[in-house]
């Protein structure tokens, strides 16, 4: 592994996806008590078990897609999973000072678009000056979705799951969320070498 | 009398006790925090990878990382956590309701609080 894989609080994509298959790491109090590493388990568990439901490969075998489209989502999580920068909250009292960090939004983005049925988030990004309060943000979403899937449908389902979640959920001035659909998954070819899936596959 | 206290002396056992204080405080901030409601975890102060140099009256409560940390800046108590928030609640709403109950608490002995929401949603 190179340290490009690793995020910034010394923890790799690799062996948190160890984690997740042995239960074993050398640090389990970090790992609970570390917000980029539990947006880094969902996502890989999440990863996972969409690969366990299309592909023959071993999805997330240590921190390594297979596939482009898997190899673009961890490249993003690596680059995603971290605290980033802040973004400020009102407060109550000049005294205070409240934030959000962007990672905790990009995790947000990344959950609600996971939870959609045969949808994988790539890149979760938002742009613009989130230092500043009430400067004009756009979100740039990715998805793979699996083949079958109605995909205008789902796109607008989730611009607008995720219009509802972050204007609950931060004080961000959302100008428009962007969504593309950058990879249609199907299921592997039948002739693919043996593996642990031995179903049929039309 | 105006005569000066041994500084030298006297410095060490009340920097002591007030950092004894501030333990005991810190534990009391702790609960404070996470009994608001929507607040679902309470994460280290600092993170970990991070340096604390310059947080000299910093307190850790309980043996590992410092959940709330407490920093004595000129009579000013300055408070800082790191919190997660549920998605029962509005994540701002929770950061803002957590600074006014820590404030409401340390009454009245002026605070400045530092609320960093790290993780919204489950
Ligand atoms: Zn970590």
């Amino acid at each position: 592994m190179n340290t490009s894989d690793t995020l910034e609080c010394g923890h790799s994509l690799a062996e948190l996806s160890a984690y997740l298959d042995t239960g074993q790491i050398a640090d389990p109090v970090h790992v609970e008590t570390c917000p980029e590493c539990q947006a880094g388990l969902a996502s890989l568990r999440h990863l996972s078990e969409l690969g366990r439901e299309l592909l023959s490969s071993d999805v997330a075998e240590a921190g390594s897609g297979t596939d482009d489209w898997m190899q673009s989502i961890l490249d993003n999580l690596r680059l995603e999973l971290r605290p980033g920068r802040s973004i400020p909250l009102q407060s109550g009292n000049p005294q205070d000072t409240l934030w959000e960090t962007e990672g905790s939004i990009s995790a947000l983005i990344r959950s609600v678009a996971d939870a959609l049925p045969g949808t994988a988030a790539g890149k979760c990004r938002l742009h613009g000056d989130v230092t500043t309060p009430g400067a004009d943000i756009t979100v740039e979403v990715e998805i793979a979705v699996v083949y079958g899937h109605p995909m205008e449908e789902r796109a607008a389902a989730l611009r607008q799951e995720l219009a509802e979640t972050l204007a609950v959920q931060t004080e961000l001035t959302i100008q428009a969320i962007n969504i593309t659909v950058t990879d249609v998954l199907e299921p592997p070819h039948p002739a693919s070498p043996a593996d642990a899936t031995t179903e049929e596959q039309p | 009398m105006t005569e000066p206290m041994d500084v030298g002396a006297a410095a060490p056992a009340s920097a002591s006790a007030a950092s004894a204080d501030l333990g005991i405080l810190a534990e009391q901030l702790l609960g404070v925090v996470q009994s608001v409601e929507g607040v679902s975890s309470v994460y280290p102060a600092q993170p970990l990878w991070q340096s604390i140099a310059g947080a000299v009256l910093s307190v850790v409560t309980g043996d590992t990382p410092a959940l709330i940390t407490l920093t004595d800046e000129a009579g000013v108590l300055a408070v800082k956590t790191r919190i997660a928030v549920g998605t029962s609640r509005p994540a701002p709403a929770v950061a803002r309701e957590v600074a006014e109950a820590v404030r409401r608490h340390l009454l009245p002995r002026p605070a400045a609080v530092d609320v960093s929401v790290v993780k919204v949603g489950v």
